[in-house]
């Protein structure tokens, strides 16, 4: 006899209670995050938890402070001289705000992706095994096999196999992209950050690097900033909508994008913002 | 249609769109309207001519199911609705399919006014006038509630196809005693049966656009789940 699930095809999908994640889902704890470039507060008590091996998508307008919340993670922003931030951000339950944190350890564990390509201006398999060789290794064997995972896993093996020496300046927008982020994951990073990663690509290596984000998630816990809703819809699991410092309404992606809580979530998705 | 805030879209053509595309729908609901009212009008006078003419006019509203099916389809190419434009493009997506299927159902009923119906059967055709108007009164308090997106009311009026039902197996249990009573008038009743059933199937649709204004406005699917579960939201 043929038992039928009472579960219905919309519970197929295991919702996560995001605010109640155990010590183990938890990739990145935010709790009470502030943070004032100088007297102008960028973000406002921030609290939320990021869980592992999923995409998190932060979106919002311009100035709504997701980017900054992103460089938060692997406190890129202590490179400004007049943020001030308070708060804790915990990574197996570690606050990357203390003291006594190396941060060239800590960005070793949360890679990061920017907007733009930026290849260094040498080979492409230098560029990949580039973490890898700043952090002493230089077996030739570790190094081949570390790149070519890297590029597999960047979905860019097969297009460069057999250039691997030549300028990666010469690869096109998007395979410098994918570059990169074989770049960054090479090291074996535990989360991966990418800021607007395909704002400067054509629509089909947008694809193509959506298609990737959707691998990668398999091994990492990735959190993607995009000014695309459609890209937030598609890719990530979670989805925080940002406003203003605030963080309006976090939940999964697809309730999000049908039934958001939130009137300003609601007015921002539907293009009645402003 | 302030009520369902389309106006403050950044993009004025897409508030034009969907403004554009509800008022088909209303258009719609109301040729349906007044097919199923002309086909009760038809049955209860016997008037041939009418029947006739609902039976020609059912093109009209399989070309408007057609026309909004695309206009819905290239809103959602051009636009990627989201949250209450997705679930409004979607509702009138179902809507208008239903709306189709109320339109076969009443050439159904236009069927009984070309059936020769003895005098001393009118009594029937009068019990299925009543369930008739009862349905059209479904109706148009449903497309009512459908052009304000008042969600209350379709709360309130989802429980009216129950009424319905029970009036269908009223008029069912009339109709077979009859037809044990009289044999010979099995081909007329059966016909007057056909109707019956219409009538009772236009009720669930009514029924199933009263669930997409729910959706529409709370986000939340009531179909298949019990009255109580309805009426509780």
């Amino acid at each position: 006899m043929i038992s039928v699930s009472p579960k219905t095809f919309a519970d197929s999908k295991i919702k996560l209670d995001l605010e109640n994640l155990s010590a183990e889902q938890k990739a990145l704890d935010i709790k009470n995050l502030n943070l004032h470039y100088g007297d102008k507060q960028a973000l406002q008590n921030i609290t939320m938890s990021i869980p592992k091996g999923q995409v998190t998508a932060f979106i919002g307008p311009s100035g709504c402070g997701k980017s900054t919340l992103l460089r938060c993670i692997n406190r890129m922003n202590d490179l400004v001289d007049i943020c001030k931030i308070t708060g804790e951000i915990n990574l197996h339950g570690e606050n990357i705000y203390q003291k006594h944190v190396d941060v060239a350890a800590l960005r070793r564990k949360v890679g990061m992706v920017f907007q733009r390509p930026n290849p260094f201006p040498k080979s492409i398999y230098e560029n990949v095994v580039y973490g890898l060789r700043i952090g002493g290794e230089n077996n030739r064997r570790v190094l081949d096999e570390a790149a070519e995972t890297a590029l597999r896993s960047a979905a860019l093996w097969k297009e460069v196999k057999d250039r691997l020496h030549e300028s990666a300046l010469g690869l096109s927008g998007g395979q410098q992209q994918r570059l990169v982020i074989a770049r960054a994951i090479a090291i074996q990073p535990e989360v991966l950050l990418l800021d607007e990663p395909t704002s400067a690509l054509d629509p089909i290596s947008t694809l193509t690097i959506e298609e990737l984000i959707n691998d990668l998630k398999k091994q990492f816990t990735v959190v993607i900033v995009t000014h695309n809703m459609q890209q937030a819809a598609r890719v990530s699991d979670q989805t925080a909508f940002m406003y203003m410092g605030d963080l309006i309404e976090y939940s999964d992606t697809n309730t999000l994008f049908t039934t958001p809580l939130k009137k300003k979530t609601e007015d921002y998705i539907t293009g009645r913002y402003g | 249609m302030d009520s369902l805030n389309l106006g403050r879209h950044i993009s004025g053509q897409f508030n034009e769109d969907l403004e554009r595309v509800l008022n088909q729908v209303m258009h719609m609901g109301g040729l349906v309207e007044k097919q199923l009212s002309d086909a009760l009008t038809a049955v209860s006078d016997g008037d041939k001519e009418l029947a006739k003419k609902v039976h020609q006019n059912d093109y009209k509203i399989n070309d408007m199911e057609v026309s909004i099916d695309d206009e819905c389809t290239r809103i959602i190419a051009k636009r990627q609705p989201a949250a209450g434009d997705l679930r409004l493009v979607i509702a009138i997506i179902k809507t208008i399919a239903d709306l189709e299927r109320i339109g076969d159902e009443v050439e159904k009923i236009a069927q009984v006014a070309l059936t020769s119906v003895k005098k001393e059967q009118k009594d029937l055709l009068h019990n299925l006038d009543n369930l008739g108007r009862r349905v059209l009164e479904f109706l148009q308090v449903t497309l009512d509630a459908f052009t304000r997106m008042d969600v209350e009311s379709a709360i309130k009026y989802h429980k009216n196809d129950e009424k319905i039902d029970r009036e269908y197996e009223a008029l069912m249990r009339q109709l077979m005693t009859y037809m044990m009573e009289e044999p010979r008038t099995i081909p007329q009743i059966m016909s007057v049966i056909w109707s019956a059933r219409a009538l009772e199937r236009i009720g669930d649709r009514c029924q199933n656009i009263c669930e997409y204004i729910i959706y529409f406005v709370k986000g939340k699917n009531v179909r298949h789940i019990t009255m109580e579960d309805v009426q509780a939201l």
